[in-house]
């Protein structure tokens, strides 16, 4: 039988989910506590954003944002080095670790962890740009913060089966 | 204990070197490493040198760790190594896959350093 997540759409798009995986993630892979706040996020001149794409039977995409000097912090507890400025291997953090926040969060669903993929990460560094998404499913957009940096997770549904 | 020749197998440079540390801190402080961005570049490494341990992504471009498994067996590369996945699949439909693929162990990202000890140390003690 096809599997729908048409009637787990209440499920899929719970809040909470996606507080668990970033919670989960940061103290896991970085050993920092991190809470959800009201949003936005501090802006700084420089930001940081990664992309992981869903496909199946979900479509959308987890977006990670955060400014680069808290970008460089997350990558130097994740690696245990330390970073001047957002260098490759900053960039291949922050992916990474989008990677496991879209990960983490799908598989708090079964049918979504068993029918979902994700695609490689996409990170893109830069100012003044923003990013829209045409008339999504539904969007769960959160800011958090750990010690005193602040970043923000998108989870984008673009469509549902 | 024995010095481990260990491949880890990521696309990410920052998951290779969060697990090399993690296999450190699980104890494995004597270990060559040998470093794969993808399945491919694996199997290139396998035919070269000898390993006892490997530890492999799923998704990754080029060549995913489910195939990098099935061409270990199909090449008849590092006979008898355990491989162990680690990778943010958490499904229990991926875990069967990785299994009958022949992965001998499965660790779903994020994760401990506890968790790699548990789930390593024993197939390299076994071995």
């Amino acid at each position: 039988m096809a599997v729908s997540l048409r009637e787990s759409v209440q499920l899929v798009s719970d809040p909470r989910n996606l507080d668990a995986s970033v919670e989960e993630v940061f103290r896991l892979m970085l050993g920092v506590n991190c809470w959800r706040v009201p949003g936005p996020i501090v802006q700084e001149q420089e930001s940081v954003t990664a992309v992981v794409g869903f496909g199946g039977v979900l479509s959308g995409a987890c977006v990670f944002k955060s400014g680069s000097s808290t970008a460089i912090r997350i990558a130097a507890h994740m690696t245990g080095m330390e970073f001047s400025e957002v260098d490759d291997t900053v960039k291949d953090g922050i992916g990474e670790l989008c990677n496991m926040l879209a990960g983490a969060w799908k598989g708090k669903v079964p049918e979504l962890a068993a029918n979902c993929g994700l695609s490689v990460p996409a990170v893109i560094t830069g100012r003044d740009y923003h990013l829209h998404v045409q008339a999504p499913e539904f969007k769960l957009d959160h800011a958090y913060r750990f010690d005193d940096a602040s970043f923000a997770v998108t989870i984008i549904c673009d469509g549902l089966q | 204990m024995r010095e481990i020749r260990t491949l880890i197998v990521d696309d990410s440079s920052v998951m290779r070197k969060i697990v090399e540390r993690s296999l450190r801190q699980a104890g494995l402080d004597q270990m060559v490493v040998y470093e794969a961005c993808n399945g491919a570049e694996g199997l290139d490494v396998l035919k070269s040198k000898n390993v006892d341990l490997i530890l492999s992504d799923i998704n990754m471009p080029s060549m995913d760790g489910l195939e990098f498994l099935r061409q270990i067996r199909a090449q008849n590369l590092a006979q008898g190594v355990p491989v162990v996945m680690i990778t943010t699949e958490s499904s229990e439909e991926h875990v069967k896959q990785a299994i009958m693929a022949g992965a001998r162990g499965y660790i779903r990202k994020p994760f401990t350093a506890e968790q790699v000890k548990e789930r390593v140390l024993p197939l390299v003690n076994a071995a």
